[in-house]
C-alpha cells in the first residue's frame, strides 16, 4: 500500500510555498550514508515506494533502508476536461515537501560502494538531483 | 586525547559579521570563538583544511598557536555547518585545563560481526555511532574500539561494553550499541500497487444523523457537480 497518513484533520490542503533550504532532516541520522535532494519538490508516495523498491531489489536483504520523507501532503487535481469552479478537486495523490538538503533514504550495515550504487538506483527514480552523502563530524 | 594534539594557527578576527565571514570563508578560512575560563571571549580565525582534517581525524583538543606566539589548549565545543548541513562554517572553541573533567562525544570503531550477523538476512545496524562520556581532557580518546567479534547475543547495548580506565559513559546505558535485525524477504508485488479509494480518516469530517462519516455526502456533492455542469452546457 502506498504510504499516506492514517488520519488527517482536513481532506484537502492549500498549496503552499517551498522557499528556502532544508533546516531539519537535512543530515544523515540512522544509516551510515544518506541520500540528499539537492532541489525543491513535491515527491509523491508512488516516487518513494518507486525508490525503496529499487534499493530493496538491489540490496537484496543486505543492508537497512531507511525513508526519512513521508507523504503527508494532500495534492487534488481537477479531471480532464472539466469546466472550472465547483470547488476544490478530489485528492489526485500524496506528497512530501523536499527542499535542498532534506535526506531522502538512509542506509546502514553495508559497505560504502554497495551504498553508493544502492543510491543511485534510487536517484535515478527521483525527481530532483541528489548526491551521495556520509555522516557528519561530530564532537 | 590523542598524544600528537594538532596545533592551529590562530589569529584574532577584527572585522565580525556575516558578510565578513563569508569573504572568510572563500579564502579558505573558517571562524572561530574562543571562550572560557572566565576571560572574555575571543573572534578568531582558523585554516579550514588543517582544522577540518584534524576534527576528521577525531580531535576533540586541540592547540592554538596565536600570532602572538602564545598557544592556547581548548575543546572543541561545537560545530556549526552549512546550508546542505555536512560543510563545517564556524567552530566553537573553549579553554581548558588537561585535568578539567568534561562531557564528549566520541565516535565509535565497531571492529568484527557478531555470530547472529553471519546468517542470511540478518543486517548489523547501530542505535549508536558515537558515545558520550565523561573524562579528564588528557584521557579524551579520539576514537572507541568496540569489538563485537565474540557477541552472541542479538543486541549488545551501552551498559554491556566496558570503557577504558578514567572513562564514564553518559549515554544511556540500554542504548544499542550494536543490533542484528533480520529483513524478512519481500513478497512479490507487495505495497507496489496503492489500494484504490484508501482514503485517511479526517478527524474533523462532518457526521450526519446515523452516526457514519462525512464521505456520504462528499460522494453526493461529486455526484451532484457534473449534473450541474450538463445544465449549464
Amino acid at each position: 500500500m502506498s504510504m499516506m497518513p492514517k488520519r488527517v484533520k482536513f481532506r484537502k490542503q492549500q498549496r503552499g510555498k517551498m522557499k528556502g533550504n532544508a533546516t531539519r532532516g537535512n543530515y544523515v541520522s540512522y544509516g551510515d550514508y544518506g541520500l540528499q535532494s539537492l532541489e525543491t519538490h513535491w515527491l509523491s508516495a508512488r516516487q518513494i515506494d518507486a525508490g525503496r523498491i529499487a534499493a530493496q531489489h538491489f540490496l537484496r536483504r543486505q543492508g537497512k533502508l531507511f525513508i526519512r520523507v513521508f507523504p503527508d501532503k494532500p495534492i487534488s487535481k481537477k479531471p480532464l476536461e472539466t469546466r472550472m469552479g465547483t470547488g476544490k478537486a478530489d485528492v489526485d495523490f500524496w506528497a512530501a515537501r523536499i527542499k535542498p538538503g532534506t535526506v531522502l533514504f538512509e542506509i546502514a550495515g553495508v559497505p560504502e560502494e554497495l551504498a553508493k550504487q544502492a543510491f543511485a538506483r534510487i536517484a535515478h527514480k527521483m525527481p530532483v538531483k541528489c548526491r551521495f552523502v556520509g555522516r557528519r563530524i561530530a564532537v | 586525547m590523542s598524544k600528537n594534539t594538532p596545533t592551529l594557527k590562530a589569529a584574532p578576527r577584527e572585522r565580525l559579521g556575516s558578510r565578513y565571514a563569508k569573504r572568510l570563508r572563500t579564502s579558505g578560512k573558517l571562524p572561530a570563538v574562543l571562550y572560557g575560563h572566565g576571560t572574555a571571549p575571543m573572534s578568531i580565525t582558523l585554516d579550514e583544511k588543517e582544522t577540518v582534517t584534524s576534527l576528521k581525524t577525531g580531535a576533540h583538543v586541540v592547540k592554538l598557536a596565536m600570532e602572538g606566539g602564545s598557544t592556547e589548549t581548548c575543546l572543541v565545543k561545537d560545530l556549526q555547518f552549512g546550508w546542505l548541513g555536512d560543510n563545517v562554517i564556524h567552530v566553537d572553541l573553549a579553554r581548558v585545563d588537561l585535568d578539567e573533567v568534561v562531557t564528549v562525544k566520541v565516535r565509535l570503531q565497531f571492529v568484527g560481526t557478531p555470530e547472529s550477523a553471519k546468517k542470511p538476512g540478518a543486517v548489523l545496524t547501530h542505535d549508536v555511532t558515537e558515545l558520550e562520556i565523561e573524562c579528564k581532557v588528557r584521557d579524551i580518546p579520539e576514537e572507541i574500539r568496540v569489538d563485537l567479534g565474540g557477541i552472541t547475543a542479538d543486541v549488545y547495548t551501552v551498559g554491556e561494553f566496558k570503557l577504558a580506565d578514567g572513562l564514564k559513559a553518559v549515554t544511556d546505558p540500554h542504548a544499542a550499541l550494536s543490533r542484528v535485525v533480520t529483513i524478512a524477504e519481500e513478497a512479490e508485488g507487495e505495497a507496489a500497487a496503492p489500494t484504490a479509494g484508501a482514503e485517511p480518516e479526517v478527524l474533523t469530517a462532518k457526521k450526519d444523523k446515523e452516526g457514519e462519516a462525512g464521505a456520504a455526502p462528499a460522494a453526493g456533492a461529486k455526484a451532484a457537480a457534473p449534473a450541474k455542469e450538463a445544465k449549464k452546457g
